[in-house]
């Protein structure tokens, strides 16, 4: 098996290479037909006995036999730790890690020697099984592809990597050979990497931000930085920062490890602080409504928090899911679902689910509650206003207004319900501070106990305040309510028939639901997670459903709702070494600025205020929003781009109105220079003006982090486990593969951006290969966060079984004594250690505490956010809500989207065995589902005249023809089959997300001339995203979450109708 | 407007879980209980730690001492095909052969609806219809009860049309030569693992057998013998898999169908199957396959 000698080592360009040897390694192998015995490899000599036993002596044999890698998987977020089975070089197995919590129940000890760990398989989803067929998918490319004609045209030359990186950095006239190209500049990104001096960038920020607070002139500014105003995008706008900022990352799948690796090249280095990911396409309004939920008070503003907490599944008597299915998607299936299936089978828990689809979870639940989508809200205030009602609260958590009253209480984790909140003439609006009150400071609260105001100093742990919840009145001349108050008065503002007819959940329903969610203490949870948030009105929505949980108590408690174990710190931040890599940084750059999606920044606080609506909105509390960013490049607001750098990224496929991202994409003016990174020619990618192949996962390193499901402590690492499909070329000297990290590397060397190459550590080594990044956080997990948390060191066995388990890998991946190098030879057996078992895992015996959780969040979660409803939208100029609540779904400018001709509503859901955007290839998950299709209840159908298996069209009024425009004439249907069932509500159509691909090998390309053919089994079925709604104002991007930022999947309403055919 | 699928479940149902960690291991109880969880106790292991045990004691023994079959708990299973990727991916299956399918069912009218997931494979018959369509000595009887394929007396159409037809699970598959990259530019190297079954090495990448033969499940023969559990179960995601020697009293299997109402799917064809079905309410589901 030679399949890692040619590689184009030689630095010769790869020119003239066949089309089958540079789409994949394949061609390679092609000829060889090996046969590879798996017997023999797994066992050795060992003979076969049918007779005989499996010998300990055996087992280890199997363990030692020097073809096992732990690793961590990435076909979905989940991250499952994985053992992989490689044979005479080749993936050919890939199982759930034994020592992962995500796939035991209970999982191994950590100490559990490898022998003996080795033959048990644990669990694995089929997508996580399929990952060989990601890997060595014939699509894969393997040098560097430049374009050959116009963006979108599919037509492409490869390139020498060294070439590509040259050009990318000095730009010019790159694109001369194409048509209507031929006298187009190009600026390369060392037209854009102008401020580079940390100490002036530091004055120019510093002044800036003091412009738009109004504390400086501009022109006392331009007169303070008149040498380096050319740095900036706009002298007139300092706030808007350095041209460095022209210079865009947008991540799709980026997880730890290359999260810190791209932030330190972009930020850190480069200086731009346009750095984003994609979170807003999946669920970020809940994140942030958890996080603002659960931000501390810091003595003089509210930080912090957790964007993220899970039902204790395992112990739990009632779990209510919202718009998730643990069984197909969430955060994840392995980890999740047999928690829900032992408990349901053995009777010790009950589960509802809300889901407009009777989804596979839903098949399970004691009660299904088909709820309108948009209206979780709705349903979450019915459930609130019965609990309360009913005095089904616990009422001696929501009293403690404090640490100690919570101490007292036997809780670990308080609340703000008895927290007086002033009212101001247009509504609620801050917290009453203390000294407004005459009872204390600034910088402490107040609530009512016994009729007077008292000081609530909110991590008091020794003076216990236990507060009135139903308090409204005037203190110290102010009107106020408790925030449990407004909860009420939010919740009772609809009767529960109303709040029924809102929802679609009859009352008894209702009812029953809030009975059961009350019956188990503190053993009962509500779990939301996509479904209710990717709406306009998702954050408010997630507040009021975050709110149950508190309702009845039940944070930090087993069977209640826990932040989970979390995990060990890869940026050594934690401890005095071994590698603080934020510290190791000389020249480290600093970066400031509004971003060009205005996430994070206040429009009423900045130079570019001109009233409402602002041109684009402004995201303050939220962050990653990735459908907004190509859209703002287009529009040039609040400024114009110079080139964009997608890695792992498809926003031409994955983002709702998909037809303006990809018209952004295919814009010269919008995006001069378009990047690209992934491992095949996907839906976006086609777009780019260079595509570098990138490592998969199987290949490369990455420090994933755990799901908040699991109880225990974790920390997983990716590791290569076979030799790169990539070419591999030459960067400060060294030998890799391409990837991300190689594409990095080469540009920091090119333009010269501190903190790489010789001495790119400063004191702390040498940074000129991926790994000298990836290993140093490595080593920090194996150190631990304290002194004493270090893993053990590797005895001589497991040092030389390390070695010997990658015999298979090349020099250019692995070499031993590089590798012992980048850490330093102490730490060495500890990182062996640790990647012998793919990361670090607590214990189980580690997960609880008597009746709590071991790990705790054992602070504030509030019901009002202060910060949320003293901020404006920057589009309508009205105040935020601070208290959870059903909104209807608005548009970008406040006015309800009715969209009447239109008869239903479309929601988007995952199959287990399907992957968004990436596992078209996967063809084992093929022969399950070829093809998706659109689910509509049979009553409706019948209504409609539509057959079942009949091809349909799904149009909305911003899509009326039903869609995709591919730009250079190229279109696709947005038609697929009819599925009729009666698990859907009838004004409900849904279809599954991850099918009707036109690129990722589905479609021919052109590679040097030569016609690379699509397969088309990897282009059935359909996708509705071109079709989900684009808001009426704004025309070119999706309806929003003004304040979580999530993009709205599922309040689109549509059409049906027979195609012709 | 509800759904309620606890119908049929008798109130005093025990964990079968725990009776069978209990059962194998002794004290080594697989916690299932709220309170043995809560306090973090740490005697606790997986279902797979337990029944790898079973395994190990089954293999201690001599080859028709072992009398292996499987225990399905359809209430747990999510309908997640993690056991049909499995299976693919342990026996280098290609496309068109399935020795494991997950066929689901939607049952009832809106909103009281339900989706049923109905796991299956070879049931190892001890009376194995597909043995009388078979040339004699074509399909065996192995002493261990596992149904074996001679694939080279398996490879006429007419044959592997009446064995295929012959099964009342549908659970034989016929191995048409395929490989799921082609049409793609470039085959790809796990295609050509072999698929160690029968104790044989097969060189199927060169086009010989199984290539052309009809296949089925072994029961992942090849993985028993190295003391490694079918791959179907290790995988299993809502753990409704269980494997195990039903000779062994104390064995995880045994215990649930000693314990448990079980199914034999379509046991009145005679074929005596070598799988047990658990659910909610066996009578309905026998309603169905009779």
């Amino acid at each position: 098996m030679n399949n890692r000698t040619d590689t184009s080592s030689n630095g010769e360009p790869p020119h003239g290479v066949s089309r089958r040897e540079f789409v994949g390694q394949g061609a390679m192998l092609g000829g060889c037909a090996l046969l590879l015995n798996r017997v023999a490899c797994m066992q050795g000599d060992l003979a076969r006995d049918a007779a005989g036993a499996f010998s300990d002596a055996e087992a280890a044999r199997l363990a030692e036999s020097g073809e096992t890698i732990y690793s961590v998987c990435l076909q979905c977020h989940t991250a499952c730790p994985i053992k992989a089975r490689v044979y005479d070089g080749i993936l050919g197995k890939i199982e759930g890690s034994a020592y992962s919590p995500q796939n035991m129940l209970v999982h191994l000890d950590y100490e559990t020697p490898l022998a003996d760990a080795a033959r048990i398989d644990a669990k694995l989803c089929p997508k996580g099984q399929s990952g060989i067929q990601s890997l060595y998918d014939p699509y894969r490319i393997r040098s560097v592809l430049k374009r050959a004609g116009r963006r979108g045209e599919n037509r492409w030359a490869s390139i020498p990597f060294d070439q590509a990186i040259r050009e990318i950095a000095r730009g010019g006239r790159l694109f001369s050979g194409v048509a209507g190209e031929e006298d187009r500049e190009v600026p390369g990104l060392a037209d854009h990497y102008v401020l580079s001096d940390p100490a002036v960038a530091g004055e120019l920020a510093s002044d800036a931000s003091a412009v738009a607070s109004g504390e400086l002139t501009i022109e006392e500014f331009k007169t303070r930085h008149a040498d380096h105003l050319d740095l900036l995008i706009d002298p007139d706008h300092p706030d808007l920062g350095p041209k460095n900022n022209r210079f865009v990352f947008l991540a799709g799948r980026i997880e730890h490890g290359r999260k810190e690796f791209s932030q330190r090249w972009l930020r850190d280095g480069f200086g731009s602080r346009n750095w984003f990911e994609h979170t807003s396409i999946c669920e970020q309004s809940h994140h942030i409504a958890y996080q603002q939920m659960t931000h501390q008070w810091n003595g003089s503003g509210w930080g912090g928090g957790r964007t993220h907490m899970k039902p204790d599944a395992l112990n739990a008597e009632f779990v209510l899911y919202i718009g998730t299915s643990p069984f197909e998607a969430n955060f994840g299936p392995p980890i999740m679902a047999e928690k829900i299936t032992e408990g349901i089978a053995t009777g010790r828990l009950k589960i509802a689910v809300a889901d407009p689809r009777l989804s596979k979870t839903a098949s399970k639940a004691w009660k299904w509650l088909p709820v309108k989508p948009g209206t979780d809200g709705a349903l979450a205030l019915g459930l609130t206003r019965w609990i309360i009602e009913n005095d089904r609260f616990d009422r001696p958590f929501l009293e403690a207004a404090n640490k100690a009253a919570a101490s007292a209480a036997g809780e670990v984790s308080w609340t703000d319900a008895s927290w007086l909140v002033e009212i101001a003439d247009d509504g609620p609006a801050g917290y009453l501070r203390a000294d407004a009150a005459g009872v204390g400071s600034a910088e402490q609260f107040v609530a009512v106990a016994g009729g007077r105001p008292v000081a609530v100093d909110p991590a008091d742990g020794e003076d216990a305040v236990t507060g009135d919840l139903r308090y409204e009145g005037q203190v110290g001349g102010r009107r106020v309510k408790t925030a449990f108050q407004l909860l009420w008065e939010e919740c009772s503002s609809r009767t529960l028939a109303q709040w029924s007819d809102i929802c679609g959940i009859p009352v008894a329903d209702i009812e029953e639901v809030a009975s059961e969610l009350t019956a188990h203490g503190k053993k009962a949870s509500v779990e939301l997670y996509r479904g209710p948030v990717q709406h306009t009105n998702g954050y408010a929505t997630a507040q009021a459903l975050i709110g149950l949980n508190m309702l009845i108590g039940n944070i930090d408690w087993t069977g209640g709702l826990m932040k989970g174990g979390s995990h060990w710190h890869e940026m050594g931040d934690r401890r005095p070494g071994p590698f603080n890599m934020g510290e190791l940084h000389p020249g480290k750059n600093r970066n400031f600025g509004v971003k060009l999606n205005r996430e994070g920044s206040r429009y009423d606080a900045s130079t570019v205020f001109d009233g409402y609506p602002a041109q684009r909105p402004w995201y303050p509390f939220t962050s990653n929003v990735y459908q907004e960013v190509l859209p703002s490049a287009a529009a040039g607001y609040p400024y114009q781009v110079g080139a964009v750098f997608m890695h792992k990224a498809t926003p031409g496929m994955s983002v709702p109105t998909a037809n303006s991202q990809i018209a952004a994409m295919a814009d010269l003016d919008a995006v001069p220079l378009l990047l690209s990174c992934d491992i095949v020619i996907g839906e976006s990618s086609m777009y780019a003006d260079y595509i570098f192949p990138d490592l998969s996962v199987w290949e490369r390193w990455a420090t994933p982090h755990i799901t908040p499901d699991c109880p225990t402590v974790v920390s997983k690492v990716r590791q290569p486990i076979v030799a790169p499909i990539p070419e591999i070329v030459t960067v400060f000297g060294e030998r890799m593969p391409i990837s991300m990290e190689a594409m990095m590397l080469a540009l920091a060397e090119e333009l010269g951006l501190p903190g790489y190459g010789p001495g790119g550590f400063g004191e702390g080594g040498d940074f000129t290969r991926p790994e000298d990044y990836h290993l140093r956080l490595v080593a920090n997990l194996a150190a631990g966060d304290s002194e004493g948390d270090e893993v053990p060191a590797a005895d001589a066995d497991e040092m030389e079984l390390f070695v010997r388990s990658r015999r298979h890998l090349p020099p250019e991946v692995f070499d031993a004594a590089r590798w012992e190098a980048a850490v330093g030879s102490d730490w060495w057996p500890h990182v062996v250690h640790l990647l012998n078992r793919g990361g670090r895992y607590e214990n189980f015996d580690g997960a609880y505490r008597g009746d709590k959780v071991a790990h705790q969040h054992k602070s504030m979660i509030r019901f009002y956010v202060e910060t949320v409803a003293l901020a404006r939208d920057s589009m309508t100029g009205e105040r935020f809500a601070g208290i959870g609540k059903h909104l209807p779904i608005l548009d970008s400018i406040g006015r309800e989207v009715p969209d009447a001709e239109y008869p239903l509503i479309t929601v988007t859901y995952k199959e287990i065995f399907g992957g968004h955007s990436r596992t078209p290839g996967n063809y084992w998950i093929t022969q399950i589902a070829p093809e998706n299709a659109v689910w509509m209840n049979r009553a409706t159908a019948g209504e409609m005249g539509l057959q079942a298996g009949q091809e349909v069209r799904v149009s909305s009024a911003s899509n009326p023809d039903g869609r995709w425009e591919l730009g250079n004439g190229q279109t696709r249907d947005v038609v697929g089959r009819l599925k009729l069932v009666q698990g859907i509500r009838p004004d409900v159509v849904a279809v599954s997300w991850h099918y009707g691909h036109w690129a990722y090998g589905a479609e021919d390309v052109e590679i040097d001339g030569d016609v690379v053919p699509g397969d088309p089994r990897r282009g059935t079925g359909l996708c509705t995203n071109s079709v989900l709604r684009a808001d009426p104002h704004l025309g070119d991007v999706c309806l929003t979450d003004p304040i979580g930022g999530s993009s709205s999947f599922y309040d689109t309403r549509v059409k049906v109708t027979a195609t012709a055919g | 407007m509800k759904t309620d699928i606890s119908r049929g479940t008798a109130p005093d149902r025990r964990s079968f879980i725990a009776l069978a960690g209990a059962a194998a291991a002794g004290a080594l109880v697989v916690r299932s209980s709220t309170t043995a969880h809560a306090q973090g106790a740490t005697d606790g292991m997986d279902a797979l730690e337990v029944m790898h045990r079973d395994l190990d004691r089954a293999l201690a023994k001599p080859v028709e001492e072992r009398d292996w079959g499987m225990v399905i708990d359809t209430r747990k299973c999510i309908g997640c095909h993690a056991c049909e990727v499995a299976c693919i991916a342990e026996n280098t299956l290609p496309p068109g052969v399935a020795y494991r399918r997950v066929p689901e069912l939607e049952v009832g009218a809106y909103p009281d609806v339900q989706r049923v997931f109905m796991p299956s494979n070879c049931f190892q018959c001890d009376n194995p219809p597909c043995q009388g369509a078979a040339p004699e000595g074509a399909i065996t009887k192995r002493p261990d009860g596992i149904v074996e394929f001679d694939y080279a007396q398996l490879t006429d159409p007419a044959v592997v049309q009446a064995v295929t037809e012959a099964c009342p699970y549908k659970a034989v598959s016929h191995d048409e030569g395929g490989a799921w990259t082609d049409g793609t530019p470039a085959p790809q190297p796990y295609e050509t693992l072999d698929a160690p079954e029968y104790g044989v090495e097969w060189d199927r990448a060169e086009g010989g057998l199984p290539a052309g033969a009809a296949r089925k499940c072994h029961f992942c023969v090849h993985r028993l013998e190295t003391g490694r559990l079918p791959a179907c179960v290790t995988t299993c995601l809502g753990r409704a898999m269980y494997f195990g020697d039903f000779n062994d009293p104390t064995s995880t299997v045994s215990r649930l169908a000693d314990s448990e109402p079980g199914l034999r799917v379509s046991e009145s064809l005679g074929a005596q199957p070598r799988i047990l079905h658990l659910a909610d309410d066996p009578a309905t589901c026998q309603a169905c396959h009779q």
